[in-house]
């Protein structure tokens, strides 16, 4: 704009904004109301141009309202589940609902899932989805996102039976990804079996600053053979104790980190109990590997598939803590708005309204960034970043709900009448736990 | 024999409703909507029914919308052999309801047409007694145990008094209570296998349902309850009563 044509509320802006810089104005303590004086200057000016403003008349006659066609849409940001998947969610739901929801407590007091839980997972369906066609499952398409639905689902009835029910999912899913055809027949079609095995994926160790890019679980080359033997420990991992099938991440020499598949009655395998604050319905336990001889045919996938899986991991994960907090939240929002303290509702206080809204943001958030890693995923994009990123906010996040879940229940929420403190020592493990399940 | 079972898509019974601000409904903008869960519990009845090997056929049918395509979907998914979609925007009204299955019924040549005893959204109960006496069918209503040997339906109902029993001929409509089963978990398989299941879409201006319709005039929320009053005694209690001239 020339010089000339500055406007006087221009130039007058102008001179108060060199004021309002001038450090001359900090020594004499005069900062405060020059600023003050800007803001109004600047606001009443806005006011004036504003009732100076133009005349509006019509200039085209129009019959009807003048809309712009809708946008057509592309799948390129679209995150309705199809039909299927909708389905999916709301059978798996009602699971929830009536079987894991009732079950949660009994369970987590045996550190174990009811034997009719098993079996009524098993009827829905859970791993034979995981299972292919052609071994005697029923799955025709690998999708993450599914596993991520149908996980989110089962925790929202209860995180540790669901841990435990998607765990041997997980490895199904692994063996279906990454498995040979030889590895497919030994061990996948037995997932779509009446009693699919007992199994999971041993990521996380008992040590400081664990890693699992960087496996401390060792394979030392067995002489010159295509054979290494194994030494090392795996921490709180699901159904460890009794587990048939375990997917182990482990450096094996010459090759470098990978999946190996090793069978629970492995000579040199040992398995006990590791109790833990949260999920001990996934029977969760320390498994310790001596010198566990596995052979090439052991191993599972290259290192691509090493790195995928600790992604798919984490985002099972993720999945786990949108539906448990989403189960918090449905929890606290009617509580809210029925207890009544000081002759009033306490959602009437805006420490609990903002608390509750809070708590919903952050859900979204947790989900779409979990949704959009998974996606990736599924598309066969690059999603590592995105996953962590992901696995980082839901730690956080999940955690912060679930504390904040006890908390607005007040003195309810620190007592086991309510089931927000299993959710809350539950939702602690996010942050905690690497491997597990797979989506 | 076959089965006719009706379903209805309702709002999710555990959708807390709103009305609308101009009181001319329920807002039905955005909310879950689900299978009827008492027609959810007929259709139980039939599958469970067709395994005991009495039903050989189990149709299912609903009128409404495109999208009530879903919930025939998830009905199919739960066992049901086959699907009919009457298509309509318009809002059915019992009279217009019964009407259509009358029709349905014989077309299909259904032996018996086990129905949800009422649907949750307008709690009407009145399409499937409508039906039998349209059909001139006998009808046994609120059923907590259907048995069905030689021709004869012995259904057990709940009434005020107790249980009571009831043996209808067949064909005959039977309506569902809400303790006659428990619907069983649609398996995730089953959700891909519906897809494939047939299903006839058929249009509403095909039936003679020029009937005199019922006019809503007004929808609102129920008044809101003022606070109950603690007394200390039966006396204050009693004065309280004459006061407003209860007693």
């Amino acid at each position: 704009m020339p010089k000339r044509q500055r406007d006087v509320q221009g130039l007058g802006l102008a001179a108060l904004n060199r004021l309002a810089g001038s450090k001359a104005l900090d020594k004499l303590g005069l900062k405060k109301p020059t600023e003050k004086a800007l803001y109004q200057a600047s606001r009443t000016g806005f006011k004036v141009a504003g009732t100076a403003g133009r005349q509006f008349k019509a200039v085209k006659n129009l019959l009807s309202p003048a809309r712009m066609d809708k946008h057509q849409p592309t799948d390129l940001f679209d995150l309705t589940p199809t039909e299927e998947q909708a389905m999916m969610v709301e059978s798996v739901r009602r699971f929830a609902e009536q079987a894991l929801r009732p079950a949660a407590e009994d369970a987590e007091k045996h550190s174990e899932i009811a034997e009719e839980v098993w079996s009524g997972a098993f009827e829905l369906g859970l791993s034979l989805m995981a299972v292919p066609e052609a071994l005697g499952g029923a799955g025709s398409e690998r999708s993450p996102i599914s596993s991520a639905l149908v996980a989110e689902a089962l925790a929202w009835g209860d995180m540790g039976q669901a841990l435990a029910l998607m765990a041997p999912v997980g490895v199904a899913n692994a063996l279906a990804a990454w498995g040979n055809s030889d590895q497919q027949m030994r061990y996948l079609a037995a997932f779509a079996e009446d009693d699919p095995p007992d199994a999971a994926l041993a990521l996380l160790e008992p040590t400081a600053l664990a890693d699992p890019t960087r496996p401390g679980c060792h394979g030392q080359r067995d002489g010159n053979s295509a054979h290494w033997r194994i030494s090392g420990e795996k921490a709180l991992v699901p159904l460890g104790p009794f587990a048939d099938l375990l997917v182990v991440s482990a450096d094996l020499d010459g090759l470098g980190p990978r999946l190996v598949l090793i069978q629970g009655d492995s000579r040199g395998l040992s398995a006990k109990p590791e109790p833990a604050m949260g999920l001990r319905a996934a029977s969760l336990g320390r498994v310790v590997l001596d010198q566990v001889r596995v052979a090439e045919s052991d191993i599972l996938g290259d290192e691509q598939a090493f790195q995928q899986a600790i992604a798919l991991a984490r985002l099972g994960w993720c999945a786990l803590a949108v539906g448990t907090c989403q189960a918090v939240l449905d929890y606290v929002i009617p509580y809210v708005n029925e207890r009544k303290a000081f002759g009033e509702p306490v959602s009437h206080r805006q420490g609990v309204a903002f608390t509750v809204a809070n708590m919903g943001l952050e859900l979204d958030a947790m989900r779409l960034m979990m949704w959009r890693a998974t996606a990736r995923a599924e598309q066969g994009q690059d999603f590592q970043r995105e996953a962590a990123l992901a696995h980082r906010y839901c730690a956080d996040k999940a955690m912060q709900i679930g504390s904040d879940g006890v908390q607005m229940l007040g003195g309810h929420g620190y007592v086991k009448e309510h089931p927000v403190e299993r959710w809350y020592r539950d939702l602690r493990a996010i942050a905690n736990l690497e491997g597990g399940l797979l989506l | 024999m076959k089965a006719l079972v009706p379903i209805k898509r309702v709002v999710d019974y555990n959708v807390r409703i709103r009305v609308k601000g101009d009181g001319t409904g329920v807002d039905l903008n955005g909310v879950k909507m689900s299978v009827n869960p008492f027609d959810e519990i007929a259709n139980e009845a039939a599958l469970k029914l067709k395994e005991a090997g009495v039903i050989s056929e189990v149709v299912v049918v609903t009128i409404g919308t495109a999208k009530a395509e879903d919930q025939l979907r998830s009905e199919l998914a739960r066992g049901a052999d086959r699907g009919i979609h009457v298509v309509t925007d318009e809002e059915i009204q019992p009279l217009q309801a019964a009407r259509i299955l009358a029709e349905l019924v014989k077309r299909e040549n259904a032996d018996v047409v086990i129905a949800g005893k009422q649907a949750i959204d307008d709690d009407n109960n009145q399409t499937p007694q409508m039906l039998a006496t349209l059909l001139d069918w006998p009808q046994a209503t609120f059923a907590s145990d259907i048995k069905i040997d030689g021709g004869k339906a012995t259904v057990q109902r709940e009434i005020d008094a107790g249980a009571e029993t009831l043996e209808v001929d067949l064909p005959a409509v039977i309506s569902a209570d809400l303790r006659l089963n428990e619907p069983r978990f649609i398996k995730l398989p089953d959700i891909m296998k519906a897809k494939r299941k047939p299903l006839d879409k058929v249009e509403l201006s095909e039936f003679d349902i020029d009937v005199p319709k019922l006019e809503v005039v007004s929808t609102s929320n129920p008044p809101a309850r003022e606070p109950g009053r603690m007394v200390k005694s039966v006396e204050e209690l009693v004065a309280a009563l004459k006061d407003k001239g209860l007693v």
